[in-house]
């Protein structure tokens, strides 16, 4: 197989997951409503904590929740492509895919770059929806570029590792259940709060949490503006994580091909 | 006249014990169904020791806003973790409500000379015992956190009220939409419509630090007061939250009003699913 066909069957695998995530609007919606409501009621929740020792030099607390509204959405966006490919495995048309002469890695990499598209565009709304609020990005349009960058990267990355385990289960149910595992990752880190501001063994937990690394590269570029080290943070940790997911689950689909 | 008045009154008096009976058998297998269905127990168990743990922890440094009403934040989440389970606790049983409607299990309760009360009360004394046993967890986890009833007792019966108070309401509301949605659609309604009338509240920050929007409808959000009944024996005995009869009727009140509504609409929906 020639690697033009290779990447005309990725495309095309890349555009029916895009679909796929975009025909079901009842799992996609709530990715969009709750980090817009959480983002909504932490504003009017923690305005007065922005002057609390150690909390990060802001405007608003929706300035400092901007970069929390687009990591929330978009973990829980890159939950419903790995769903997907778990439902193409419980109805069969993974394996019918696997039986047509197509590239074995093309079927992951279209649906992981499904994902990837979704979270750039997840991220691209969460930053024209908070905006029109007094939201002031600091590093400006090109910063805003490298966060729709790295949330389309952060998407890929949790993405792979959730299609992972769809891939080892064949369960959408399994890869749902994964949801309450990011959810705690979430809050214990610095997603919602500055992890200046934490005390003794949930500061401990933050700092090593990946998840807090990730918020706190976008949280950088939007309240110190562009530079190196925000760039670094926020590009390069995701295609750490990107690298690791997905030879995780090419190992996984490697596995269940030699299985079968 | 005196013939006909006493097997009415035997009537009746064999109506309510067979009320009771038959309420009694459906909580106990409410209750059965945490061993033999974990999944449908479990997050409600977890939701709460979860929002305990990490709130206490993430959102720490809050109580240093001044005028914040106590110091410890595990006094302050812990009550909100409790009113969550407890939510949880009434919403689960509308999940197995559901389940029975399409399972066929409720066709044959509703054929079997059951009192029809019994179908809410029953689901009602499993919701309060899940309630209990949720209190009973949480509180000796935020115990072992730090966490200091300043009211002593009392604290902690107002903490309970409030946590049968929410399970009532949120059972009342899960069954009335099990009745009319009769799939899992309803489930989603349920857990969005408890899930946002408790984050409508001072649930994160007193009213006071509250701004903009969320003050104006925590303002006028009856759970508002039941969060204060829930929360007014863990606040500092300086605070003007702290328990007194002035903290304590408008959750009482919010909980009477609320449960009745709630209940009369599950009734309404039980009467539409028998029709």
């Amino acid at each position: 197989m020639t690697m033009a066909v290779a990447t005309r069957q990725t495309l095309a695998l890349t555009k029916r997951s895009t679909k796929a995530i975009l025909r079901q609007p009842a799992l996609m919606v709530p990715s969009f409503v709750f980090p817009l409501f959480f983002a909504a009621l932490s504003a009017d929740s923690f305005g007065k904590t922005i002057r609390l020792p150690g909390f990060p030099v802001v405007d608003s607390f929706l300035q400092f929740a901007l970069a929390s509204t687009v990591i929330q959405g978009v973990l829980f966006g890159s939950i419903t492509g790995a769903a997907a490919l778990a439902t193409d495995i419980e109805v069969g048309f993974f394996d019918r895919l696997l039986v047509a002469p197509t590239a074995r890695t093309g079927i992951l990499l279209g649906n992981l770059m499904g994902s990837a598209l979704f979270g750039g565009a997840q991220s691209a709304i969460f930053i024209c929806a908070l905006l029109p609020f007094g939201v002031r990005v600091e590093s400006g349009i090109p910063g805003i570029v490298v966060m729709i960058i790295s949330g389309g990267l952060i998407a890929l990355g949790i993405s792979a590792i959730m299609s992972a385990v769809a891939i080892r289960t064949g369960s959408a149910e399994a890869v749902q259940g994964a949801f309450p595992l990011l959810f705690v990752l979430l809050f214990f880190s610095s997603v919602f709060f500055p992890r200046q501001t934490m005390h003794g063994v949930y500061k401990t937990i933050a700092t090593w949490n990946p998840i807090s690394y990730l918020v706190e590269g976008l949280r950088s570029l939007i309240l110190d503006g562009f530079s190196l080290s925000a760039i670094a943070r926020s590009i390069f940790i995701p295609t750490g994580i990107c690298v690791f997911g997905t030879v995780l689950a090419l190992s996984e689909l490697r596995r269940r091909i030699s299985a079968k | 006249m005196s013939t006909t008045a006493i097997p009415t009154t035997s009537a009746k008096e064999m109506l309510r014990s067979s009320t009771l009976r038959s309420s009694w058998g459906l909580a106990l297998r409410g209750l059965r169904n945490i061993r033999r269905l974990p999944s449908a127990f479990v997050p409600a168990m977890l939701m709460p020791v979860f929002t305990t743990i990490a709130f206490s922890g993430t959102f720490a440094a809050i109580t240093k806003l001044q005028g914040f009403p106590t110091d410890r934040s595990v006094n302050w989440f812990m009550p909100l973790g409790i009113c969550f389970g407890s939510a949880f606790s009434g919403v689960g049983l509308g999940f197995s409500a559901i389940r029975d409607i399409e399972t066929g299990f409720y066709d044959r309760l509703r054929m079997s000379p059951t009192p029809r009360s019994s179908l809410i009360f029953g689901p009602l004394i499993t919701a309060w015992m899940r309630a209990i046993l949720i209190c009973i967890v949480v509180i000796t986890i935020g115990l072992i956190m730090g966490v200091r009833f300043t009211s002593g007792i009392v604290g902690v019966a107002t903490l309970i009220a409030a946590s049968l108070g929410i399970a009532t309401i949120c059972l009342g509301w899960g069954l009335g939409l099990a009745f009319r949605f009769r799939d899992m659609r309803g489930a989603a309604v349920m857990q969005l419509t408890m899930f946002v009338a408790l984050y409508l509240t001072p649930a994160q920050v007193p009213l006071p630090f509250t701004t903009g929007w969320l003050h104006a409808v925590a303002r006028i959000n009856p759970v508002t007061n039941i969060l204060r009944l829930a929360r007014q024996g863990l606040i500092s005995k300086s605070s003007a939250d702290s328990l007194s009869w002035a903290n304590t009727w408008g959750g009482l009140v919010a909980i009477l009003v609320l449960s009745v509504l709630t209940l009369i609409f599950a009734k309404r929906g039980l009467a539409k699913l028998d029709r």
